[in-house]
């Protein structure tokens, strides 16, 4: 076809610029101030969103703050009585019961999770990316049915009973496939070209992996795994269901513990106002720790990231 | 060459033209400059661009040829920050201080990016109207029309006549960017601005590009970003050569014709650039 | 919460040096963590299909039944299971009405500067423990609404229809439990609809501005069609998080196994129910309870899957823009 052809304006026939623009102008006023009206509602959904969250952030700080002191962190808990109803103790046992869970729960989890996620990362191979949506699914799987899998694996079918070790299982299988998957991400962010220098120097594939691989995926990975921990450290339902509670300083893999989700769900519903109010302090040193380390997590991968760009 | 194609189409083009007469001043800048929280991108801008012709803004990167073209629709205004200083008249009426709206000035005043960026929901007939639409046009009859000649004009109509409800996702690169265009011109704007559109085009889908606009221009003014200094050349009637100064500020170092730009430069550093001694 | 985001960033399947033909430990390192945590999966749903057991020989009152009797039976979910359909599609309702607007404003109306902090506080309240939020609705939000908001709603036309009347011992109730998942999951929800409406490449708004569109014309005829599959991918993946949703719910809803349809009247859900019920289960009403587990497991499973694919879809529609 000639260019010359193609290329000729149709002349404007009944549709004129001005026919256009008085259109425009006459829908105008109506556009502008639908836009205003639906802005101003999306304001207010900001403001109705943010609303409860803060009102909720604020009640927690305002009353557990109070409640904070060392006989909190020290102390076992005693049973306020009619004759003494303020007597409530600290939750020595809750703090060191979830401290063991946690500990437990990351050496399982953090070794079998990097792993998967390093193998989910490097391979193409069919059980790979059936594994990538096992884990996926896993991932957002209510926190109920790992406390149903801790007890009828752990309690009932090993015999082990309400224990650390079962509550810790729990958790373990909460926090493996978010381990597992964030690592996998981490590893796929590690651009090709180094290990394409990798094997430029005639490296061997799992040097690659062990000297390049995943020693620049490594702050995503720690990343996922703080990440990882601090949900399994606020998680009420799988310890519900599996670790027993007690009132006394026990951390033994074997013995039933307490932890300090279980002791908020317990005493939220006491009858004595003091230890209805002490759950708060309990909630506040919560949410501290998963703010603290949620946000560490954070601010470090973000500086890592910025460092090496 | 470029001379000859005009001239062939202006008896019928004529028609469509109302009070927009070629040589008239279209949008004219007086001290235009833009900054960022207060950190000035370019500034210095003052000349006329005239009714139905194609000006050039050149300069190497940094000198805020985009920045100045995008003030002239008021892209800026959706950048928190971003202020616009001097004036900017749109057929005598200040775009930014006047009553004119962004949502008017923006019918009048069209804009065409440097990635091909037709809406990937819609189909090539919705994105043509898409303008007149937003703008409470909804006689089908019309849209029709508006529709089939804005395509036509756009040299895109034969080939996607049969297709028009299939999804713009579809089109090549080229024929993306002719979308845009005609979406462009689907409100029959006064000024087209154009912000490197050829820059993500192989060099046919190019080449087309630049031979619709030398057509484009006897209907609507045209102020097109380029870093090429042959399209420059080959499509504009004038050019402003920006340059960025001492304070990493853009500044406008001279306005003239194409051809003064090119052969006979008041500035030296015009001189420089076109040459292709630095940038 | 942050992986699932991370994931709708970058899933896409770089095509890896793979190991090659060497053997070493290190592979089979990576191939036993990852035997391992598949032989995990299978166990953790191989093992609740186990101890359900028992209990589907009365699958259909489990399904259909009304009425829980411990500890003899019979076992009937229906109170549970249209307690979590009551209270999870009324969060859902109210998270992604007021969750859409919230995602829109932060990345229309914020300014820039401070959209960071405002996206990092939005994914660390999803991260609170859930707990958290229970124990919220429990001792402040059940109290206030006895004492401000039922005599409110009590004045409302139809409102003894829809809200029953209100349980002047309780504050607990299906309304509180829906109001409490909510606030839960709206964090969540802004959090991965936020990512999916910022992700909508932003040549698409320049160029609608820019053909004259007003703010709500870009929002409505550009951003959000372009966004539409994510946000239902967002949507299911709520709907997800409160189906499954477990001691705020235990704590708030009341904790009565009653088919209810008046809101202000205490109910309970599955995932609660077998939290509340658990402790002093024996025998058959084990198994009972694991068989509702195994319910939850299917709905939360098939939802996940559902925002998974929509999510792919969404990612993968927005890379070929």
């Amino acid at each position: 076809m000639n260019p010359m052809d193609e290329l000729t304006l149709t002349p404007s026939l009944t549709v004129t610029h001005d026919t256009i623009q008085l259109i425009a102008k006459s829908h105008r006023a109506r556009r502008v101030l639908i836009s205003r009206v639906v802005t101003a509602l999306c304001l207010a959904a900001l403001v109705i969103s943010a609303v409860p969250l803060v009102l909720l952030l604020v009640q927690l700080v305002t009353r557990g703050a109070s409640q904070l002191n060392t006989a909190f962190f020290t102390t076992l808990p005693q049973s306020p009585t009619i004759m003494s109803p303020n007597l409530t103790g600290g939750v020595s046992n809750a703090i060191i019961g979830t401290i063991a869970l946690t500990v437990y729960a990351s050496l399982m989890a953090i070794p079998v999770g990097v792993f998967a996620g390093v193998y989910l990362g490097e391979s193409t191979s069919k059980f790979a990316s059936v594994l990538r949506i096992v884990a996926q699914t896993m991932a957002g799987a209510p926190s109920i049915l790992m406390g149903l899998f801790g007890f009828s694996f752990v309690v009932k079918f090993l015999h082990v009973g309400f224990s650390a070790i079962a509550g810790s299982f729990a958790l373990a299988v909460l926090m493996l496939p978010v381990i597992a998957i964030s690592t996998e991400l981490s590893i796929r962010g590690v651009p090709n070209t180094l290990r394409e220098a990798g094997l430029a120097l005639g490296a061997k594939p799992h040097t690659i992996s062990t000297k390049i691989v995943i020693p620049s995926a490594l702050t995503g990975i720690v990343t996922g795994c703080m990440l990882a921990v601090a949900r399994a450290v606020g998680e009420t339902a799988p310890v519900l269901l599996t670790i027993g509670g007690g009132y006394i300083n026990q951390w033994r893999p074997l013995n039933p513990v307490s932890a300090l989700p279980l002791s908020i769900y317990i005493n939220a519903k006491s009858e004595y106002p003091s230890e209805r109010a002490q759950v708060w302090g309990i909630a506040l040193v919560l949410v501290l720790f998963v703010f603290v380390v949620s946000l560490s997590a954070r601010v470090w991968a973000a500086r890592k990231q910025k460092r090496n760009s | 060459m470029d001379q000859n194609i005009t001239e062939a189409n202006s008896p019928e083009v004529l028609v469509a033209t109302e009070s927009r007469t070629p040589g008239s001043v279209a949008m004219s800048l007086r001290n235009v400059a833009v900054s960022f929280n207060g950190k000035t991108a370019v500034r210095d801008c003052t000349f006329d661009v005239e009714s139905k012709k194609v000006t050039s803004l050149i300069g190497p990167s940094g000198s805020g040829k985009t920045t100045l073209l995008r003030a002239l629709n008021r892209l800026h205004d959706l950048t928190p920050g971003a202020k616009v200083n001097g004036q900017i008249l749109l057929e005598g009426t200040d775009i930014y201080r006047g009553d004119m709206t962004a949502t008017e000035l923006r019918t009048r005043v069209g804009m065409v990016f440097q990635r091909p960026n037709p809406f990937p929901t819609m189909s090539i007939y919705d994105n043509v109207i898409s303008g007149l639409r937003f703008n409470g046009v909804k006689k089908k009859s019309m849209l029709d029309e508006i529709a089939e000649r804005s395509l036509r004009d756009a040299a895109l109509w034969e080939s996607v006549e049969s297709r028009l409800k299939v999804s713009a996702g579809n089109l090549s690169g080229g024929e993306q960017q002719r979308l845009c265009i005609a979406r462009a011109l689907a409100l029959d704007p006064e000024v087209l601005l154009m912000d490197e559109p050829t820059s993500a085009l192989d060099p046919i889908a190019t080449l087309r590009i630049e031979e619709l606009l030398v057509t484009l221009k006897q209907r609507v003014t045209i102020i097109i970003v380029t870093h090429n200094m042959q399209q420059a050349s080959r499509i504009s009637d004038d050019c402003a050569f920006l340059l960025m100064g001492e304070d990493r500020a853009g500044e406008l170092i001279e306005f003239s014709t194409t051809q003064k730009i090119f052969n006979d430069p008041k500035d030296s550093r015009t001189l420089d650039y076109t040459l292709g001694r630095f940038g | 919460m942050t992986v699932l985001l991370d994931n709708l960033k970058d899933d896409d399947l770089t095509e890896n040096i793979s190991a090659g033909p060497s053997r070493g430990w290190y592979h089979w390192l990576i191939v036993i963590a990852s035997s391992l945590f598949a032989v995990v999966s299978i166990g953790f749903v191989g093992s609740i299909l186990a101890y359900s057991f028992p209990a589907w020989g009365h699958a259909a009152t489990l399904i259909t039944g009304r009425g829980w009797q411990s500890p003899t039976g019979p076992y009937g979910g229906l109170a549970m299971i249209t307690g979590t359909l009551e209270t999870s599609l009324l969060a859902l309702t109210f998270a992604v009405l007021v969750g859409l607007g919230t995602s829109i404003a932060i990345v229309f109306l914020v300014p820039r500067r401070l959209r960071t902090i405002v996206a990092t506080a939005v994914e660390l309240l999803a991260a609170v423990p859930s707990i958290i939020y229970g124990l919220w609705g429990f001792l402040v939000l059940a109290p206030w609404m006895l004492k401000s908001f039922d005599p409110f709603l009590a004045k409302l036309p139809f409102s003894s229809a829809i809200f029953g009347p209100s349980s002047q011992q309780f504050g607990p109730s299906l309304l509180l439990a829906s109001v409490v998942l909510g606030v839960m999951i709206l964090p969540t929800f802004v959090a991965i609809s936020r990512e999916v409406i910022s992700a909508v490449p932003n040549d698409l708004v320049e160029a609608s501005y820019s053909l004259g569109a007003t703010r709500w014309q870009v929002i409505k005829d550009v951003v959000l069609p372009a966004a539409k599959i994510g946000l239902l991918g967002a949507t299911f993946l709520s709907l997800a998080r409160a189906t499954g949703e477990t001691v705020a719910v235990a704590l708030v809803a009341g904790g009565v196994a009653d088919v209810q349809f008046h809101l202000l009247q205490p109910g309970t859900s599955i995932a609660a129910w077998i939290a509340t019920q658990f402790g002093e289960a024996q025998g058959n009403e084990i198994s009972a309870l694991m068989a509702l587990g195994v319910l939850l497991m299917l709905i939360n499973f098939s939802l996940s899957l559902i925002s998974r694919s929509l999510v792919n879809r969404q990612r993968k529609a927005l890379a070929r823009v």
